[in-house]
């Protein structure tokens, strides 16, 4: 299994962060605080983390999906569990 | 709903027992949910559900372990399905994004990651709103078991299980190995 880069996850990250939020990646940077983004609220983070979880064929724990607030965030765990999946 | 009301629905091979009663399946189950599975062209397996207030939870609200059920049953039996083996749930994990509505219509779609070597084997589930938006995540895995090698534990006659047998082997219009693009 080839690994999977930190900036190749956070642009697929931001791919469905942009569907799931309707925001632009403008607006969608890697420190933006989701939580606090007009128009996101926690449904629509759990539906990205869904896809997230499903795009990278990982499960997350639930306390680091209820720990997650911006996206370079989601981007580090979703890191750590790819490479712990393919270990 | 039975399968026999969906004419694009699928038959599982525990059809062939006369008087199967699947808790999640089987229409001779009057307590049961009734499901019937749909298959898509994209390999993944569908069930259409709306599930009254003998399923309640809070009022008005669908209980939270239904629909870890309506999950387990149509990845379970996309299993069955696409590769041809009963198994066992050995772990499962759902995850709750909103409420599900009693006398509402949802819909869950399973679908299978790319075969791996041997083990258990893992499984999608999602429940979807009737405008597409997600309500719950459920992924699990399951082992594989040989009908024979399990007789004890499964209340079975020998013709039945040559029933099963035979339905396990019988080709199916299941997109092959039900795989996720």
């Amino acid at each position: 299994m080839t690994t999977t880069s930190a900036d190749t996850i956070l642009r697929t990250v931001t791919e469905i962060a942009i569907t799931e939020t309707g925001l632009t990646a403008a607006e969608l940077t890697p420190d933006a605080d989701l939580r606090a983004m007009a128009g996101v609220d926690s449904v629509r983070v759990l539906r990205m983390i869904a896809r997230i979880e499903r795009t990278f064929d990982i499960e997350l724990d639930d306390a680091d999906v209820f720990g997650m607030s911006t996206l370079a965030e989601v981007t580090a765990v979703v890191e750590r569990s790819v490479a712990e999946a393919a270990a | 709903m039975t399968a026999g009301e969906r004419p694009d629905a699928v038959e599982v091979p525990w059809s062939v027992i006369p008087d199967y009663h699947c808790f999640g399946c089987s229409p001779h189950n009057a307590t049961g949910l009734r499901l019937s599975f749909t298959p898509r062209a994209d390999g993944a397996l569908e069930a259409a559900f709306r599930l009254g207030r003998a399923f309640e939870s809070y009022p008005g609200v669908v209980h939270g372990g239904l629909i870890g059920v309506v999950c387990d049953e149509v990845m379970g039996n996309l299993i069955v399905l696409a590769r041809r083996v009963p198994a066992f749930t050995v772990s499962q994990r759902t995850r709750f994004l909103t409420p599900l509505l009693i006398d509402r219509e949802y819909r869950c779609v399973a679908t299978l990651p790319p075969a791996r070597a041997d083990g258990p084997i893992p499984a999608h589930a999602e429940i979807l709103d009737a405008n597409g938006a997600v309500c719950a995540t459920s992924t699990a895995s399951y082992q594989p078991f040989d009908l024979h090698a399990v007789r004890d534990q499964l209340t079975l006659d020998d013709d039945e299980v040559a029933l099963l047998d035979h339905a396990l082997s019988t080709a199916n219009t299941l997109s092959p190995n039900g795989a996720r693009p």
